[in-house]
């Protein structure tokens, strides 16, 4: 008895002891994740408790000092850059370890390792978009070209690796513990991944709807509906610029004919709308206290742990400070003693796809010309968490991958088209960020872009010494008229990118008369500029918002500066609302609700204030009149576009009676007027349901601006809701899951005045005070002081770090 | 007594060692004193359960309370409790069962070892 006993007893405590240790099903394994010693009830200790004064850190070749401020914004001191980015590293990754992991899993087709087969479609998309194969590249060009960045990318790794050495199970980010992995090791390769996966998020491309589009409408309507250039065009570089180069020669092929299928396939997941930028630079001239103000803000996705990390970096030669990207060297958009620049994206149709015919089954050559050439197979290992590894074979061309083959979405035996793409080309984009960092100067500057591939972006520059500039670079293909609009034949040579735009033949402008640069992800030049310039995302609003108040804004100060970026006025709801009232007319046997909505949205004064009402029924009323105009084309089975919101409001207002606005479907001939009268009453229908689920129906109530965290499903982490303005096309361009990430307004007086919010915190812990403390400033348009600090500040100081070298 | 003595050795062994080793190292380690210190039954079973039960709560409580951290209601939301206390309570119930089996197996060990004598005196 005493023996059975003891061996029940003894049985179910290891039974539980075993059971607690094992996930069971999706749930982590519960007893590590409670244990209050080391499970997440230690990640409820914000950095500020957890501070060291003194780390020892190997290969280090001085003492460096870090400052962290009020705000918990590490300034890191070094002797010199291989120290500076040691420590970076170090400071990144205990800050932010799991995020900067998760997304450089997630560049690199590895989220199937983490959370099993529901993410293995998703991993088999990014790497057979050759991710990967492009870091791989990058890193070769390194070692080939740019020992230096090389050493330096090697430096932060081992910072964030000496991080991860050192962690106790108590400090593993939360993450981790409920996701049930623990980090690996970081490496050079994995910084220049994640600059690739920049890309990713930043380009997409419209050859497979505009393919299906010609094909629907024909050359002429579709010219009509997505011209070229805009009426308005307000470009980045002024209009008004001349082009001081002898362009290079190149002319439309004869005869030259597109594939001509409709495709059925899906097309590559894009950028969401709503991701753009805007940056400016107003010189001496124009502001109050004669120096130059630069001001960017990035638009991307709103996430949890924030996408940017601020830190302020210094050697004896230079003090960088700004945004950083947690796993990349430097700061990205910032400023330092002498200049200050920002990004914002410019994108120019980067991608093209080729039509690649295949000899026969084994796919092992293909039609160039004359010839056959051979293909690459490169497989894809992919670890599938509880499964097997899955293999996956991509077809490599000299085009680049095969994304959509026989075992991958093509719904066609010949969907067999190749991805052409910049990211695939040995690049350098790590250089630019470390020398702008160092840059005193437009030259500086210049030479710093040189490096810059891919994501294209547009880069705006002011100087204390008095200059304001600004420059579109990536490497672009020197395009004839149409090249790359359309999915192209791979076997004729002739549709094949020849060569590239000189980087000193990109559009870019020094000083201009008016004043000022700015851009806001618009086309980039006017129609004087000699090469070919396509992209359907070019955006129509923020830029004429932009440039008509920067045009006529005089005596500038910061403050006026910030409130530009916070500008919410409704650009297309001026242009369209007054069009619409017209062609509704006086509707008669209105309810009293739609009287009433009608009503307030008359009265409304375009800005889309958090409280308004007018900028939710205006954008009902807009989206319902929108899909009623477009119906037949949402209609069809394959994908295409829509005409953008700028083109469709042009054609209600001078045509009216087009044939454009008729429906072929029915029997009657359909003008504008029907489509604004049945939104209107869709908008009333749908306005009245949401009230009586949802209530107050102003601004924020009814758009719900949401900042998620990383992974979707850990709500509790998310911040729902934020009471914010503002919205697509707007400057301040916060709509429900996009705005502005990161807003930095830069004096460049005798001494540099900075200021800088962005939506989230500088931990990545959720369980920290620091980790979402910016968002209800960032939401109110208010700013953190972000001006250089000395080495021996003791203002707003929060605590310190030294790190030592291990003797 | 033999009870409150046991519970004071369980949140000593916890408070003071937990913090560098895992939670079964714990278990194995209350089996262990359980073994050495003969409690009795009952005494091991609600002194270990009791002790490693309050130093758990004890723990997350103060680290709660003393951060101000909104993070065990999150993790409450993520893990389908319904609240941040309710994960006190549930830290607590685990760390009893924990506690208290490991002792009882370690007393009810100890008990056939010294029985064993017995058993096979043969004067």
């Amino acid at each position: 008895m005493k023996y059975l006993g003891f061996i029940f007893v003894f049985l179910l405590t290891i039974a539980i002891g075993y059971l607690g240790s094992i996930p069971l099903g999706p749930a982590p394994p519960i007893v590590p994740l409670l244990d209050p010693n080391h499970g997440f009830w230690q990640q409820t200790k914000s950095e500020d408790e957890l501070a060291e004064e003194e780390v020892s850190l190997e290969n280090l070749l001085n003492p460096v000092k870090v400052s962290y401020d009020e705000n918990l914004i590490p300034h890191v001191f070094a002797k010199n850059e291989e120290d500076l980015y040691r420590v970076q590293g170090y400071v990144t990754a205990q800050h932010r370890l799991w995020q900067m992991e998760f997304q450089t899993m997630a560049a690199a087709g590895r989220i199937s390792e983490i959370v099993g087969p529901i993410a293995l479609e998703l991993d088999r998309m990014t790497r057979r978009k050759g991710l990967g194969y492009g870091a791989e590249l990058g890193l070769k060009f390194l070692e080939e070209n740019d020992q230096e960045t090389l050493r330096f990318l090697e430096a932060y790794a081992d910072g964030v690796n000496q991080y991860i050495d050192q962690l106790t199970e108590a400090r593993v980010p939360v993450e981790y513990k409920i996701l049930n992995y623990r980090p690996e090791h970081w490496s050079a390769y994995k910084s220049i991944l994640l600059l690739k996966y920049m890309s990713d998020m930043l380009v997409g491309d419209k050859d497979l709807e505009f393919s299906n589009l010609r094909k629907i409408l024909g050359e002429e309507l579709l010219n009509k509906l997505f011209p070229d250039f805009p009426l308005d065009n307000d470009p980045i570089i002024e209009a008004e610029h001349v082009w001081d180069f002898q362009p290079i020669p190149i002319s439309k092929p004869d005869s030259i004919n597109f594939p001509n299928d409709e495709l059925v396939i899906d097309p590559l997941p894009q950028p969401e709308e709503g991701t753009g930028s805007n940056n400016w630079a107003v010189s001496g001239s124009k502001t109050k206290n004669g120096y130059p103000i630069l001001a960017n803000d990035p638009h991307l996705s709103l996430n949890l742990p924030s996408l940017w990390f601020s830190m302020q970096l210094s050697t004896p030669e230079y003090s960088v400070k700004g945004a950083t990207l947690p796993g990349a060297l430097g700061v990205i958009s910032g400023f330092n003693e002498n200049i200050a620049w920002g990004v914002t994206n410019a994108t120019k149709d980067a991608r093209d796809w080729y039509k690649i015919t295949f000899r026969d089954k084994s796919r092992s050559t293909y039609r160039y010309g004359d010839e056959w050439r051979k293909t690459e197979f490169r497989v894809e290992e992919i670890k599938v968490k509880g499964e097997k590894t899955y293999l996956d074979t991509v077809v490599y061309t000299h085009y680049g991958p095969v994304v959509y083959d026989r075992t991958f979405r093509g719904e066609r035996q010949d969907a067999n088209f190749a991805l052409k793409w910049t990211v695939h080309e040995g690049s350098n984009e790590q250089r630019t960020f470390l020398m702008l960092n160092r840059s005193k100067n437009h030259e500086d500057y210049n030479a710093a872009l040189d490096n810059f591939t891919a994501p294209a972006q547009n880069f705006a520059f002011a100087s204390k010494s008095g200059d304001v500039a600004m420059r579109v670079q990536g490497k672009f293909a020197l395009k004839w008229p149409e090249q790359g609009k359309f999915f192209m034949d791979g076997a004729d040579p002739r549709m094949e990118w020849q060569q590239y735009i000189p980087n000193d033949q990109n559009p870019s402008t020094l000083n201009p008369e008016r004043g000022f640069v700015s851009s806001a992800n618009q086309h980039p030049v006017a129609q004087s500029y000699p090469y070919y310039v396509f992209d359907n995302s070019y955006e129509h609003y923020r830029n004429r918002r932009l440039n008509n108040r920067l045009r006529e804004m005089n005596n500038i100060t910061v403050e006026d500066m910030k409130a530009l970026q916070f500008d919410d006025y409704y650009l297309h709801a001026a242009e369209a609302l007054p069009v619409m009232v017209s062609l509704l007319g006086e509707p008669s046997g209105l309810s009293e609700k739609a009287s009433q909505f009608l009503k307030e949205v008359k009265g409304w004064d375009l800005y889309a204030d958090p409280n308004q009402k007018g900028p939710t029924i205006f954008y009902l009323w807009w989206n319902e009149t929108y899909n009623q105009i477009w119906s037949d084309l949402s209609n069809l089975n394959v994908s295409v576009v829509r005409p953008n919101n700028y083109q469709t409001t042009l054609l209600m207002k001078t045509e009216p009676e087009s044939t454009v606005f008729d429906l072929k479907n029915t029997p009657t001939k359909e003008v504008a007027k029907d489509h604004v009268k049945k939104g209107f009453e869709l908008m009333v229908s749908k306005l009245e349901s949401w009230v009586n689920e949802e209530g107050d129906y102003s601004w924020a109530n009814y758009k719900k601006t949401t900042i998620q965290h990383l992974v979707p499903q850990f709500t509790a982490f998310s911040v729902v809701n934020v009471y914010t303005g503002g919205g697509r096309g707007m400057l301040n361009a916060t709509s429900e899951r996009h705005g502005a990430s990161w807003r930095m307004v830069v004096e460049l007086g005798d001494e540099i005045k900075a200021f800088g919010i962005y939506p989230g915190g500088q931990s990545g812990n959720p369980g920290s005070k620091f980790y979402s403390n910016f968002i209800p400033k960032w939401a109110n348009g208010e700013y953190l002081d972000f001006g250089l600090r000395n080495e021996n500040q003791e203002s707003t100081l929060l605590f310190e770090t030294t790190f030592t070298p291990v003797k | 007594m033999k009870f409150f003595g046991y519970l004071v050795v369980t949140i000593l062994v916890v408070v003071f060692v937990n913090p560098f080793i895992p939670y079964w190292g714990i278990m194995v380690l209350l089996f262990l004193f359980a073994l050495i210190l003969k409690p009795g039954n009952s005494a091991a079973f609600w002194g270990g359960g009791f002790g490693l039960a309050l130093s758990w709560i004890g723990l997350s409580l103060f680290l709660t309370i003393d951060s101000g951290s909104d993070l065990p209601n999150k993790m409450a939301q993520i893990l389908g409790a319904p609240s941040g206390t309710v994960l006190v309570a549930v830290t607590g119930v685990i760390g009893f069962l924990l506690g208290a089996l490991s002792s009882l197996s370690g007393n009810l060990f100890r008990n056939l070892v010294k029985r064993r004598p017995t058993d096979i005196y043969r004067g």
